[in-house]
């Protein structure tokens, strides 16, 4: 065995060692239980492809993955884009400029039941602060997060509170671009939009690929927001208005915890993973040839 | 709920405290982390110590009170109850399928019937039958008790009414009558149409003259004599439900009513509204300390109004209540906790599930501002015209409740938002039927399910009507 | 700062700037006014309408409340066992596997890193319960060790973050310092680390911030309420036995922040790291 080859097996081995130990096995036994008629505490039952069978027909499954569809399509682009341009901003070489990072950060670290809390009243339709503005500059607003038009919508507004994260990353990477570059740049004239599109930009791309990859896998496992969001007092109306906040894996929390359909909340959860490691695989495809790392290719 | 924490929070050790959190980060850590390990080892229970572990969400001032509790608990019994008060749906499936459930835990109606299906519950009854306790239950706190297969897998710990709560100041000044024990939905509406203060042509009023969250709409239900079935299989709208709907509808079009979508029942939000003058009547649970405690303005609290000659028929909900896991080693031991948790021990008391407790009396005391207000008198006429639990929760038998509201809430939904006519949700309900029915097909193959609670499940969809 | 220089455009463009920055910044900390504000506010006021942003008079003492209703120092420390064993080991282990799947070529390394982000597209609520029954079997329910045992194996997040990083370091130095004779381990160390400064920030900052808020994994894995976390501790303050009682809000939200406030002391520290190489102007 070359000396490279033992080397590198050496330095992913605790990422090996822990992925046999603590991961693959509960992967492996919820695909098993896919394909069982478990319930949430009984031994499972071998039904085969029932599970996958059912979940074609399953109009909820549908609902529930446009939903998300919906939700990555709108939340992925923008929250790259917010965060990006944060990022820039906070670059920017001026006083008090630590102050003004960790004001945005601010979101990011906030106690999800205080923001869940703030997130009610601001959104809220008749009382809220948004709404608020929105009369004062003579227009009704929307009825948000109990309307079936806006709640996704309602629910993107939110992550992009929390794009200070993203933003953090995109200005680690930011440190790596050498000034000299820039500069020659703008001495052979290129305006400042030239110049982040021919300079920064391709030294940054593998941040940019990072969040995008994170954001798209996040966006696709979207769960926490609408369940304290839009869980309602009522059984059955989790999920939002007219189920428009029933995300797929809100459905499968519905499933395995209160309906006690393991068996069925893993086949979802299987499909779930098929498709996010189809969207992140031909992201990376198209990725590939445009992201640009400096030490050579990997 | 400002009890000193001398009691609570001393168990927890106060060693260590002043050293400085940063150097025990740099300098003990590893130390710790190999100390957590040792410590895991040796935590564990003697099988012979006579130890009840309690799963329950509690506040700090409800540990506090439990712990000392506890302490003269122990002193009399020889049973330690030790208190876990972190709780949670995922926790406590994980920890029954690990072999690990607490001996004492919270379960509401529709999961207490799914875990006594798969055998993961005590059935209480044999300890039931001979303790005093389960005598000086209210008799619905009892029926509330059973399950399909005759057995008893949890006690209710809590049960509350609901009531009209309103703004003493703005009757006085619209000159209406404040409400007395015998109005009518009739009266309810007169009144609520001369409290609303009239709008600007194509405003919203400045104050609606009454609130109805959506989910007591049940409670009305109720009062107008819809048949409330126990544990049905499928859905049923009869007419007298619908009667609810369209009235309910109605105070929204009329717009004495907010819509119900523009008000979200967080917190306290809806006793806000009370509270700023945006409505002068509030239809909410009773007794409610949230509301209690935070209401400053001189407020008062009605029954339910009654549908024309219809008789009263209260609204009168228990809660879920307290089950004991099928793999406790210590089942006496376990009841004898539970019982004393619902009969004796400090948060839980005055209890309102006991019979011979008098439960309004000794709220007056621990609240003295409910005096005057007409609690007492909501309190014991829902005691004296009980119609019982209409809620979705306990309408529908607990493998029914989620396919069943999966189907009807997005209905309702699109009615509260005129997406949808009542006609069209009631067209809607053998579409629903047929859904519910397919799914309860599939669970009654499940071979988890305990040979009696299947062939209850059989019986009843071959008994439920086409 | 390096100081604007001379000329009206750039005068602009720094004014412009701070128009930005402020005005933006108003959006992004209006969470934690508000939380500030309710904090203030007697239990009514965090849910009166319309909201008043400056409560008269401020009840100061819900802070004392805040601190006194809970076992403060006790739950803090519990929180910083966890935390900080946390942080190095996720430090240590994702860098240590992001340098192999960055630096080296052995067969089945895509492969085996594709797993490794494959690893995230699982939905947790799925693989949750036999974790836990692995850790019950363990015997290492109610104890700190499944919230720490797994960060020594690094975390997929991490690693592919720091391996996006050291993928962007040039080679030259590591390649000169393989021919004087350094082994790996100390490149890794004395080279490429240092290097991948704002990186190694940002981890930190990440996983700071994970394990300190995380309120899932102590909620599964904690049973005693001596061993409860902070932010366990702030659910404590919202929950209750039956409607024995009402949520405080305010002295939920004073406890919140007071929780909040390290992790703002730790990026503002950190942030200092997020200076751009050598050319840059001093930082202060």
């Amino acid at each position: 065995m070359k000396a490279e080859h033992r080397q590198g097996w050496l330095f992913v081995a605790p990422w090996a060692l822990g992925f046999l130990l603590l991961t693959a096995g509960p992967m492996l036994y919820s695909l098993y239980l896919s394909g069982t008629s478990a319930t949430l505490l009984s031994p499972p039952q071998w039904i085969g492809l029932e599970n996958y069978r059912r979940m074609a027909s399953d109009p909820l499954f549908y609902r529930s993955l446009g939903n998300t569809a919906a939700y990555a399509a709108m939340g992925v682009p923008a929250g790259l884009l917010l965060a990006l341009g944060l990022a820039l901003l906070l670059n920017a070489p001026v006083c008090g400029i630590g102050f003004f990072r960790t004001l945005f950060f601010l979101p990011s670290v906030t106690n999800t039941v205080a923001l869940a809390v703030l997130w009610l009243w601001l959104l809220n339709p008749e009382f809220g602060l948004l709404n608020a503005g929105l009369r004062a500059c003579g227009v009704e607003g929307p009825l948000w997060l109990q309307s079936e038009t806006w709640a996704k919508p309602a629910l993107v507004l939110m992550s992009l509170w929390t794009a200070g994260g993203q933003a953090v990353i995109f200005l680690a990477a930011l440190q790596g671009v050498p000034r000299e570059l820039t500069e020659a740049a703008a001495i052979d004239g290129a305006g400042p939009v030239r110049r982040f599109l021919a300079v920064t930009l391709p030294l940054i791309s593998p941040a940019l690929l990072f969040n995008l990859i994170m954001g798209l896998v996040g966006a696709l496992q979207v769960f926490t927001q609408a369940f304290v969001l839009t869980g309602g007092v009522q059984p059955g109306s989790e999920g939002g208005p007219n189920q428009a906040t029933l995300f797929i894996v809100l459905y499968i929390y519905k499933k395995a915890f209160q309906e006690f359909d393991l068996g069925y909340a893993s086949a979802l959860a299987w499909a779930l993973f098929v498709i996010i490691v189809g969207c992140t695989a031909l992201a990376w495809r198209l990725a590939r040839e445009r992201v640009h790392y400096e030490g050579g290719t990997p | 709920m400002s009890r000193p924490r001398e009691d609570g929070g001393s168990e927890l050790a106060r060693d260590r405290l002043d050293r400085p959190a940063r150097r025990v980060a740099s300098q003990l850590a590893p130390t710790l982390l190999l100390l957590t390990g040792l410590l895991a080892g040796c935590g564990r229970p003697a099988a012979d110590e006579r130890i009840i572990t309690y799963n329950c969400a509690a506040s700090t001032s409800d540990i506090a009170a439990l712990q000392l509790a506890a302490a003269d608990f122990r002193a009399r019994t020889g049973i330690e109850l030790r208190l876990n008060p972190f709780s949670g749906e995922e926790k406590l499936y994980a920890m029954i399928a690990a072999g690990q459930a607490p001996d004492v835990f919270y379960t509401n109606g529709a999961v207490r019937d799914r875990l006594a299906a798969e055998g993961r519950l005590l059935d209480l009854r044999p300890y039931a039958e001979k303790d005093p306790l389960f005598a000086r239950l209210r008799p619905e706190i009892r029926a509330a008790a059973a399950s399909v297969d005759g057995g008893i897998y949890s006690l209710s710990n809590w049960t509350h009414t609901c009531g009209v709560y309103y703004d003493r100041a703005a009757f006085a000044a619209a000159g209406v009558p404040a409400p007395t024990a015998d109005w009518t939905w009739d009266d309810f509406t007169a009144a609520a149409r001369r409290l609303t203060t009239p709008a600007a042509p194509g405003a919203r009023p400045a104050r609606y003259g009454v609130y109805i969250p959506a989910h007591f709409i049940e409670a009305l239900e109720q009062m107008n004599h819809a048949p409330i079935p126990r544990d049905a299989l499928l859905l049923d709208l009869p007419p007298e439900s619908r009667e609810v709907y369209a009235a309910y509808l109605r105070l929204v079009h009329d717009g004495v009513m907010p819509d119900p979508r523009r008000v979200q029942a967080m917190g306290m939000q809806a006793a806000q509204l009370l509270q700023a003058g945006r409505v002068a009547m509030l239809v909410e649970a009773v007794p409610h300390p949230g509301l209690i405690e935070t209401l400053t303005i001189d407020w008062g609290v009605a029954p339910l109004p009654c549908f024309g000659a219809k008789s009263p028929q209260y609204f009168r909900s228990a809660s879920g209540g307290l089950s004991i896991s099928a793999d406790t080693r210590h089942p006496a031991d376990a009841w004898r906790t539970l019982a004393w948790l619902i009969g004796e021990a400090a948060p839980y008391q005055p209890n309102p599930v006991l019979a011979d407790a008098d439960f309004a009396v000794a709220w007056e005391q621990k609240y003295p501002r409910l005096r005057g207000t007409g609690f007492r008198e909501v309190w014991s006429l829902s005691e004296q015209h009980a119609g019982g639990d209409p809620r979705y929760f306990v309408r529908f038998a607990s493998w029914s409740m989620a396919p069943v509201m999966t189907r009807l809430q997005p209905w309702l939904d699109r009615l509260w938002a005129g997406d949808a006519t009542l006609d069209e949700v009631v067209a809607a309900v053998p579409g629903i039927n047929a859904g519910v029915r397919a799914d309860l097909a599939r669970q009654a193959r499940s071979t988890a399910l305990r040979p009696a609670w299947k062939a209850a499940l059989e019986r009843a969809l071959a008994d439920a009507p086409h | 700062m390096s100081a604007p220089r001379a000329g009206p455009a750039a005068v602009a463009r720094l004014g412009l700037t701070y128009v930005a920055l402020v005005a933006l910044g108003a959006i992004f900390s209006a969470p934690v006014v508000w939380m500030f504000s309710s904090s203030l506010h007697g239990l009514a006021g965090v849910f009166a309408q319309p909201f008043r942003w400056l409560p008269a008079p401020p009840h100061w003492e819900n802070y004392v409340r805040a601190v006194t209703i809970l076992p403060v120092p006790r739950f803090l420390l519990n929180t910083v066992i966890i935390t900080a064993p946390v942080m190095a080991a996720t430090l240590v282990s994702s860098a240590l596997v992001a340098y192999g799947f960055a630096r080296f070529r052995f067969p089945g390394r895509d492969a085996l890193f594709a797993l490794c982000l494959a690893t995230m597209m699982l939905p947790g609520q799925v693989t949750m319960i036999p974790l836990y029954r692995l850790f019950a079997w363990l015997g290492w329910v109610d104890t700190y060790l499944p919230l720490i045992v797994p960060s020594l194996f690094g975390s997929p997040f991490y690693i592919f973050l720091l391996r996006q990083f050291f993928l962007t370091i040039p080679r030259d130095s590591e390649e000169a310092a393989l021919i004087d004779g350094a082994s790996r381990l100390r490149i890794w160390w004395s080279i490429v680390l240092p290097q991948a400064r704002p990186a190694v920030a940002t981890v930190l900052i990440f996983t700071f911030i994970g394990t300190w808020n995380d309120f899932f994994g102590p909620l599964l894995y904690l049973n005693s309420p001596e061993k409860a976390t902070l932010t366990l501790g702030l659910n404590l303050m919202k929950t209750q036995v039956l409607g024995s009682g009402v949520v405080e809000w305010n002295i939920l939200m004073a406890a919140s922040l007071l929780v909040l406030l390290p992790n703002v002391i730790l990026f503002f520290a950190a942030q200092r790291h997020f200076l751009r190489g050598l050319t840059m102007g001093v930082g202060k």
